[in-house]
């Protein structure tokens, strides 16, 4: 159900040396291409991307990488992506290429057993709120998020169904899941 | 007839319009020698127009350029150092005695004078000054650990505009030393230089109908610049040097970006420089300078 794609070890495939920063388009075209040769030979439900290996993260390598795999929807067909082992500089370039493109993606923290994922990206400030209500109560209607959050029901609805839009929660009927990460 | 171009004795971005200035028209007619005998010293930037300026002869088809050797040896050692001379004899007919570069443990050269021909280039540039730039941004400047990082993005996305964009080869070098008169303060300097086709001629096919009659070098560097446009039509592209702009008014640093006839910087307060300067002597390619200075104590 959950394929998890070490970044690290597609870069020194790719690059066939021992590097470990993610520089350059070419070389981020490359390792997209990679993860997308990947995934289409897999059923999973959720590709997590691990960077923990990566040092270095450039802009136009996060564009290549992260972005432009985001927006081959029809290469990721029904399956969430989501991100781990970043790091605070490798966050900040990947949300800025994501902002750029009006995307976002979901990315697991370093501490991921006690804190919940956060988006990067261009996201409202209700998606994010209505993001952190489903992370921490688990899968829940509209009308129960609204509750909690204090909303309208109308508000919580259009908040979670932009998220599935964007695959960053799962829909079940008119359930709404966080998304399968371990 | 040989034209003979005095290099500037203190030759920096300053100092670079009287060496653009001497070549004339380009490619120049006559053959060219380079004067360097009463250099004093020179940034990474001057030693890499320099170079470019022997390149672009070079793909130009003209003859081979002669280049007399500073007279000092403080000079030619500090420019054999930062691997100035190892190029110069293949682009230049060297006149006078050049050392063997020395090498020696840490030194203000952070990155001596480094080719940028492929994507494999950025990666070896941005490997091999990692621990340096680690060792003068943060233990010397005083900027955070993660400004390192940065820096090597910055760098990064400096030397991948050669390769994107300039149709030919390039440089980089890296260096830290004391602005004594603009400043006073340590910085390092990032030059990245290259013979190819320019800002305008980059942009032309995808922007210059949007300009109309203002279309030129200093519009093209604004559009790069400031509205962070590419000649690609994805529209992923052209963020890099919107990152290096915004990193570096973080840090308080400057940009500047020579292309054609051209020069547009981004200017911080402890400079005194134009943002904008048209109709200057034309250089081939373009030569980008990216400084970065000391954090003063306030902002430690």
């Amino acid at each position: 159900m959950i394929q998890t794609i070490h970044i690290g070890h597609l870069l020194r495939e790719t690059v066939r040396a021992p590097y470990r920063n993610l520089l350059t388009r070419p070389t981020g075209a490359a390792i997209r291409n990679r993860i997308q040769e990947t995934l289409a030979e897999s059923d999973c439900l959720t590709a997590l991307l691990d960077f923990s290996e990566i040092e270095l993260l450039d802009f136009s390598c996060a564009d290549e990488v992260v972005a432009k795999l985001l927006m081959a929807d029809e290469e990721r067909g029904e399956r969430f992506v989501v991100l781990q082992g970043l790091r605070e500089d490798q966050h900040e370039a990947i949300e800025h290429v994501l902002t750029h493109h009006r995307l976002a993606v979901a990315a697991l923290p370093a501490d991921a057993e006690h804190e919940g994922p956060r988006l990067l990206g261009w996201v409202s400030t209700d998606a994010r709120a209505a993001f952190t209500c489903v992370c921490r109560l688990g899968a829940l209607t509209a009308a129960a998020a609204a509750a909690s959050l204090g909303w309208p029901a109308a508000r919580a609805q259009d908040a979670l169904e932009g998220l599935a839009v964007r695959r960053l929660v799962r829909t079940d009927g008119e359930l709404f899941h966080p998304l399968l990460i371990a | 007839m040989t034209r003979v171009i005095e290099v500037p004795a203190t030759f920096d971005d300053r100092s670079f319009e009287q060496f653009a200035a001497g070549f004339g028209s380009w490619p120049p007619e006559e053959k060219v020698l380079l004067d360097a005998r009463g250099a004093q010293w020179a940034s990474p930037y001057g030693l890499l127009a320099m170079l470019t300026a022997g390149q672009a002869i070079a793909e130009a088809k003209r003859d081979r350029p002669l280049f007399t050797v500073p007279t000092s040896d403080d000079v030619k050692r500090y420019w054999a150092r930062a691997g100035f001379f190892k190029y110069a004899a293949e682009l230049f007919e060297l006149h006078g005695k050049v050392p063997k570069a020395a090498v020696s443990g840490p030194s203000d050269v952070l990155l001596d004078v480094t080719p940028v021909r492929a994507t494999e280039d950025v990666h070896e540039v941005v490997e091999k000054i990692s621990q340096g730039a680690s060792r003068i941004l943060h233990g010397e400047l005083g900027l955070e650990m993660k400004a390192t990082l940065r820096f090597s993005m910055a760098l990064s996305e400096a030397c991948q505009n050669i390769v994107e964009h300039a149709g030919t080869s390039g440089w980089v070098a890296v260096q830290a030393y004391t602005f004594r008169r603009r400043l006073g303060r340590r910085v390092v300097v990032i030059a990245v230089s290259d013979a190819g086709i320019g800002f305008r001629r980059s942009l032309e096919s995808a922007h210059a109908k949007r300009f109309g009659d203002r279309w030129g070098d200093g519009a093209a560097l604004e559009a790069a610049l400031i509205q962070g446009v590419s000649r690609f039509r994805d529209p992923g592209r052209g963020q890099g040097l919107a990152f290096i702009k915004r990193f570096l008014d973080q840090w308080k640093g400057k940009i500047s970006i020579r292309s054609g006839t051209a020069r547009l910087a981004i200017v911080p307060p402890w400079d005194e420089d134009v943002p904008l300067s048209e109709h200057l002597p034309f250089f081939p390619g373009a030569q980008v300078q990216i400084i970065i200075p000391a954090q003063d104590a306030e902002s430690r």
